[in-house]
């Protein structure tokens, strides 16, 4: 049985009188153990569908299955990164790792220890009792993904997590996630607008259409593992790229054309 | 390439803290610096003092007008020394502090739930919108009649000064929190509780403490008024009563007191502040 289904899958916002339809029958099956990643325009949808799967937001119509049973509320099993890290501020790094934990009800010792385990899996032993005002941004995103770890849900769910790091710590901190998943072997749903950072992490890349977003190619990353960013000149990756490249193009493109169509009546400001 | 990535980790992830570790010149330079404005400090209140001193011996303004810092002096020490001033300072700051106290034990969690719950807020909104423009002085002649001018008298005075604006202060504080942070913590499984206890409570103490801040001064007008209108001791009394008996530098000794013991309290206040919200300490 597939962990996470997404089964006709649509979304629309209403604002106003306008209705927005965010994703439109969405389906896609996404296996234990798998890291997948989803690319697409901005506005096409994405992070409405991560937002779904966390429970967040319902579906408007259809919906998402973990382990076969439908996600009806807030779901600590799925496990949400956040771009903005989220993190406790008033919380040490050791108080934010150890957080779900304590809401399991698990002894202070106990969940201490697990804590410990998984700020050094991220490789910040020495920083325990640091509070997050005081770590880089690199630093809060190890944090944010050693308390989801901790807290053990089936899946991760990233959205754009590294959008906000320097390119210098995004790629560190993609080698570094590449290992903590090998590490503990999870299943990671994974949103960017990088096609390079799907191509080095991904086993599966789902390119989405423009607004309403759609599954429009669902792609096998067949690269060799483990993968660096050196592997980034090899012919197999720059075919995949431009495959991806290609596809995503002319959803780019005509998301733009949505986005003119819509603010038609400021067009000059929209496109510039 | 797998070399550069461990040397761009070292660079990038040094944490804040150690990035601005100030050399021991640094040091010495704003020690220097602090001495100095000291220094100042201390020479423009003693220029302030002469100054004063000097209009009074000079009999510019006559002392029943403005009273010469050493006749202040002089009134002080022998109200120190039968014990009437720390009496009054007692008695204010006790009145103070047990009905800032008790407003702020009520009105902390009850300004939680109404940040957080629109049914809670539904109930008690009309009846704060019809509190909160009230002065807490209009308070004095009801509360008079109802309790005499003993200390619960005071003490409700200050409950009232301090508690509507106590509550507004919590409830804006509360609907501060980011939801972000609150979204996460759902997501770790908190309950509804545990989300007030471990998200929403702290995350609104630094801007419940700052109001607190602005309360507590308010409390203090409040008492002083109080004691003014009605009371045995404390300093609003003493300078009140001063002030009939015709003995200006009793006045103005008691205003010395208030302004003396406010700033003590203050003081505390901030250390029990670092206390309180210790994740804010590289933010002050
Ligand atoms: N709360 C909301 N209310 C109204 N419209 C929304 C809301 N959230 C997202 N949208 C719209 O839905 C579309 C998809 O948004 P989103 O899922 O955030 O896209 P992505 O993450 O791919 O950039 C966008 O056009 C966005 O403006
Ligand atoms: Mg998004």
């Amino acid at each position: 049985m597939s962990l996470i289904v997404f089964e006709n899958v649509s979304k629309w916002y209403v604002d106003g009188k306008t209705r927005i339809q965010a994703v439109d029958n969405f389906n896609l099956s996404i296996e234990k153990g798998e890291f997948v990643c989803i690319v697409g325009a901005s506005g096409c949808g994405k992070s409405t569908l991560l937002n779904m799967v966390a429970g967040f937001i319902k579906p408007s119509s259809g919906r998402i299955l973990l382990n076969g049973e439908p996600i009806t509320g807030i779901d600590p099993r799925c496990g949400m990164i956040f771009q903005n890290y989220a993190l406790f501020p008033w919380k040490t790094v050791l108080g934010n790792v150890e957080f779900g934990l304590k809401m399991k009800g698990v002894p202070k010792k106990e969940r201490q220890k697990v804590a410990r385990e998984y700020i050094s899996m991220v490789g910040l032993s020495g920083f325990e009792n640091s509070y997050p005002s005081e770590l880089s941004g690199g630093m809060k995103q190890r944090v944010t993904i050693a308390r989801a770890l901790a807290n053990d849900p089936e899946i991760l769910l990233m959205d754009e997590p590294f959008a906000a790091l320097d390119a210098m710590t995004r790629q560190v901190m993609q080698e570094e996630l590449l290992r903590i998943v090998d590490e503990s072997n999870k299943t990671t749903l994974f949103i960017t607008h990088s096609i390079d950072e799907a191509l080095l992490l991904a086993d599966r890349v789902i390119i989405m259409s423009a607004r309403p977003g759609r599954v429009k190619q669902d792609l096998t990353i067949d690269l060799p593992r483990p993968r660096h960013v050196s592997d980034q000149l090899s012919e197999r990756y720059l075919e995949l790229k431009n495959t991806i490249w290609s596809s995503v193009e002319e959803e780019v493109l005509h998301n733009m054309l949505i986005t003119y169509g819509e603010n038609n009546r400021q067009p000059k400001r929209k496109l510039a | 390439m797998s070399v550069d990535i461990e040397s761009a980790r070292l660079t990038t992830d040094v944490p804040a803290a150690e990035a601005e570790m100030p050399t021991e010149n640094a040091d010495l330079l704003s020690k220097l610096r602090r001495y100095r404005n000291l220094l100042i400090s201390i020479f423009s209140v003693v220029t302030f003092i002469s100054v004063w001193e000097l209009v009074g011996r000079l009999g510019l303004v006559s002392p029943v007008f403005l009273p010469s810092p050493s006749l202040i002096y002089r009134e002080g020490v022998m109200l120190f020394q039968n014990g009437v001033i720390q009496t009054d300072i007692l008695a204010s700051t006790r009145r103070v502090l047990v009905g800032f106290g008790i407003s702020a034990a009520v009105a902390v969690p009850l300004g939680l739930l109404m940040g957080t719950s629109e049914t809670l807020k539904a109930i008690f909104d009309p009846i704060l919108s019809i509190i909160r423009p009230l002065p807490a002085l209009s308070w004095i002649p009801l509360s008079m009649l109802w309790l005499g001018i003993g200390e619960s008298q005071k003490y409700a005075i200050v409950f009232m000064g301090a508690f509507a604006p106590t509550l507004v202060y919590v409830i804006d504080a509360t609907r501060r929190v980011d939801p972000l942070v609150i979204k996460a913590a759902k997501n770790l499984g908190a309950s509804r509780l545990a989300v007030l206890r471990e998200v929403i409570l702290p995350g609104a103490m630094p801007n419940i403490i700052s109001g607190l801040k602005v309360v507590l001064a308010v409390a203090w007008t409040c008492i002083i008024s109080a004691e003014m209108v009605g009371a045995s001791n404390g300093l609003g009394y003493r300078i009140w009563s001063a002030k009939d008996w015709g003995n200006t530098p009793q006045v103005l000794l008691g205003m010395v007191g208030i302004s003396l013991t406010v700033l003590v309290i203050d003081t505390i206040f901030k250390k029990v502040e670092e206390k309180l919200i210790p994740w804010e300490r590289n933010r002050r």
